[in-house]
């Protein structure tokens, strides 16, 4: 039976007169990845906040892992990996000691930093002061930091955010090793890229509400356009496009037509992306 | 050069510098302060001589006469009366006249006076008081009094073995090294709130509480371990040890829960900066007043760092011992441990 890591339940929080976070609820099951979509301000982080226990909320209730977050925050602490949006590293300490300290705080036994390095793909660098790393590789020890305790839930709040794409793929790889682990993974970004790749459901927040809550899949089934996008070459040389509802009674002559007496050049489906579905659902970009 | 893109320049930094509001705060906080230290310290050079006396023998009409030439006497009931008020600190020169001394002068006999010195007086000032005394001899009798004065000194006689400048330094030296260390244990937690790795530790196992007490013990260990290595090269550690390590350690709480303080409001470094030199300031006060003594009146009490300058210099240069300064190191803990309160409270509430 699939139990839930977090359950949350009329969560709010107000910055005074702004509802930063207004009513929500949801659950993330063991061993899933969340992806927590929201542009800039929609109350992604204060949601953060509350569930690893950093703020209060001003109602509802949060358990994380079982454990009330709001009064018991330490022992929910103790079980869980945050990876911050902005970099908060010691940076004139290297990695190795970085890590070490928080190992200490966790209260880790045995712990291998080099071996935990190696694996973010910071291998050989471990001995090097901190601010000598570049962003990338500054995150993956942010990653890495977080996955000290190997923690039963990761949050990670815009992890490759404006990483190049080979630090990028290294950290979505180690959000995939940790769902292999059995580690739920709280996935907050604004990139639906990214969350398309990486979420096995995804909630999109907007304005302190979340609006919508399913699978990629299924949202884009919902919420999609199924049709086919075919390029066409005309007889003076020039491209134009031509689109084929799937759902129409005659889709199937309309194709055979196209092909008949049109010279096609590429034909591919229109799938809707979760931005479109995103705007569909908000009247607003994620930017 | 165009001086009126140099006046736009000027007008546009100060516009600037007032714009940050912790700058503007602390130029306008830090100069009325700095007025009130101007205001505090006296305005006059005190040229009065004052003098605790039992003499129940000498017409009033002495004293009148004394008073105008600025002598300003106390008179008191019993002569132990004048040993306590010495020993309290309220008096620094006492004089007694027997109760036969104008019968004596009468008869032309000799007249045997005694002056109490409080040990920290000055030689050059025990002089003066001699004088002043066979002076008071001739103005009583009209001719040179055959008078016999016995000098006591209440406390230790330093005679032949005065405080010397150096070791007057040595509390000012001690309280600009725990200051240093307070700029510095403010810097590192000012530095660690803004960089998020304070947040990054609160997310752990780790309570507030137990943040406040490692950068407590750091900010102490800090301040304890300099100042005690800067008595131990100084000899300041031969007198009391133990006594003077206490006092340190007390101090070090003192500019630990300053540390606090200064880094729940400042910002960054420049603010950091701003506020500690503004702190020691009023704390240094103290040690000025033992290096010029007579600098400062009674006020600088209010400052917890009397107490640890007081202590240090008392127990490092005159001998004092646990019973002499009880009182001082009771308000020294009382002063840090509610300052070290007020510290982790108002820190705590910028951590949230």
């Amino acid at each position: 039976m699939t139990t839930n890591a977090i359950e949350v339940e009329n969560l709010t929080y107000q910055y005074g007169e702004l509802v930063a976070v207004d009513h929500i609820s949801f659950e993330v099951r063991e061993g899933e990845i969340l992806g927590f979509l929201g542009p800039n301000g929609a109350g992604k982080s204060t949601t953060v906040k509350m569930l690893t226990g950093q703020l209060m909320p001003r109602s509802g209730k949060a358990f994380v892992l079982g454990t009330d977050v709001t009064r018991y925050p330490k022992q929910v602490q103790a079980q869980i990996g945050i990876c911050f949006e902005i970099t908060n590293l010691y940076e004139k300490m290297s990695a190795i000691e970085n890590l070490k300290l928080f190992a200490r705080l966790f209260g880790m036994q045995d712990f291998d930093a080099e071996a935990l390095l190696q694996r973010v793909g910071l291998g050989g660098r471990g001995r090097d002061l901190v601010e000598r790393y570049s962003k990338g590789m500054k995150q993956r020890l942010m990653v890495a930091r977080a996955l000290v305790n190997r923690p039963s839930i990761l949050f990670l709040d815009e992890p490759t955010d404006g990483l190049d794409p080979v630090s990028s793929e290294a950290i979505r790889n180690i959000i995939l090793e940790e769902r292999e682990r059995g580690a739920t993974v709280f996935l907050t970004t604004h990139d639906m890229h990214e969350a398309d790749k990486l979420a096995d459901r995804v909630a999109f927040i907007n304005q302190g509400k979340i609006v919508a809550l399913d699978s990629p899949h299924a949202l884009k089934q919902r919420y999609g356009k199924r049709a086919l996008k075919a390029e066409v070459a005309l007889p003076d040389g020039s491209l134009v496009s031509r689109e084929i509802l799937l759902d129409h009674q005659n889709t199937a002559q309309v194709v055979s037509k196209l092909f008949s007496e049109e010279q096609v050049v590429t034909l591919h489906s229109e799938e809707a992306t979760l931005e479109d579905i995103f705007i569909h659902l908000t009247g607003r970009g994620l930017a | 050069m165009n001086a009126r893109i140099i006046l736009a320049l000027v007008r546009k930094d100060i516009q600037l510098f007032f714009k940050d509001r912790f700058f503007a705060f602390i130029t306008v906080f830090g100069l009325l302060v700095y007025i009130a230290i101007f205001f505090l310290l006296p305005n006059s050079v005190d040229e009065t001589l004052e003098l605790a006396i039992y003499a129940p023998d000498l017409p009033e009409e002495l004293f009148t006469e004394l008073a105008s030439e600025g002598l300003v006497w106390h008179q008191y009931d019993y002569e132990e009366d004048i040993r306590l008020a010495i020993q309290a600190g309220n008096e620094q020169v006492g004089l007694v006249f027997p109760g036969d001394t104008m019968k004596k002068i009468a008869t032309g006999e000799k007249v045997a006076a005694r002056l109490y010195f409080a040990a920290a007086l000055p030689v050059e000032f025990q002089q003066a008081y001699t004088l002043l005394i066979e002076e008071l001899g001739f103005m009583l009798a009209g001719k040179p009094l055959n008078l016999e004065v016995e000098e006591k000194i209440i406390g230790p006689d330093r005679a032949g073995q005065q405080v010397t400048p150096r070791r007057r330094m040595l509390p000012m030296l001690a309280i600009f090294i725990l200051m240093t260390e307070t700029l510095g244990l403010a810097s590192l937690i000012t530095n660690e709130i803004e960089s998020g790795t304070l947040r990054a530790l609160l997310v752990t196992p780790l309570r507030v509480g137990g943040l406040f007490l490692s950068k407590g013990i750091t900010g102490v260990s800090l301040a304890f371990g300099q100042v005690v290595l800067l008595l131990a090269v100084t000899g300041g550690l031969i007198e009391q040890p133990l006594l003077v390590l206490v006092t340190v350690l007390l101090g070090g709480l003192l500019v630990a829960a300053i540390g606090f303080l200064i880094s729940s409001v400042a910002r960054d470094i420049m603010s950091v900066m701003g506020w500690g030199i503004l702190g020691m300031v009023l704390l240094a006060i103290p040690a000025f007043n033992v290096l010029i003594p007579g600098l400062v009146s009674n006020w600088i009490k209010v400052l917890p760092s009397y107490y640890l300058v007081d202590t240090i210099y008392r127990v490092t240069n005159l001998g004092a011992g646990w019973a002499e300064v009880a009182q001082n190191l009771w308000i020294l803990l009382a002063a840090s441990s509610l300052l070290f309160a007020l510290g982790m409270y108002t820190l705590s509430r910028r951590l949230q």
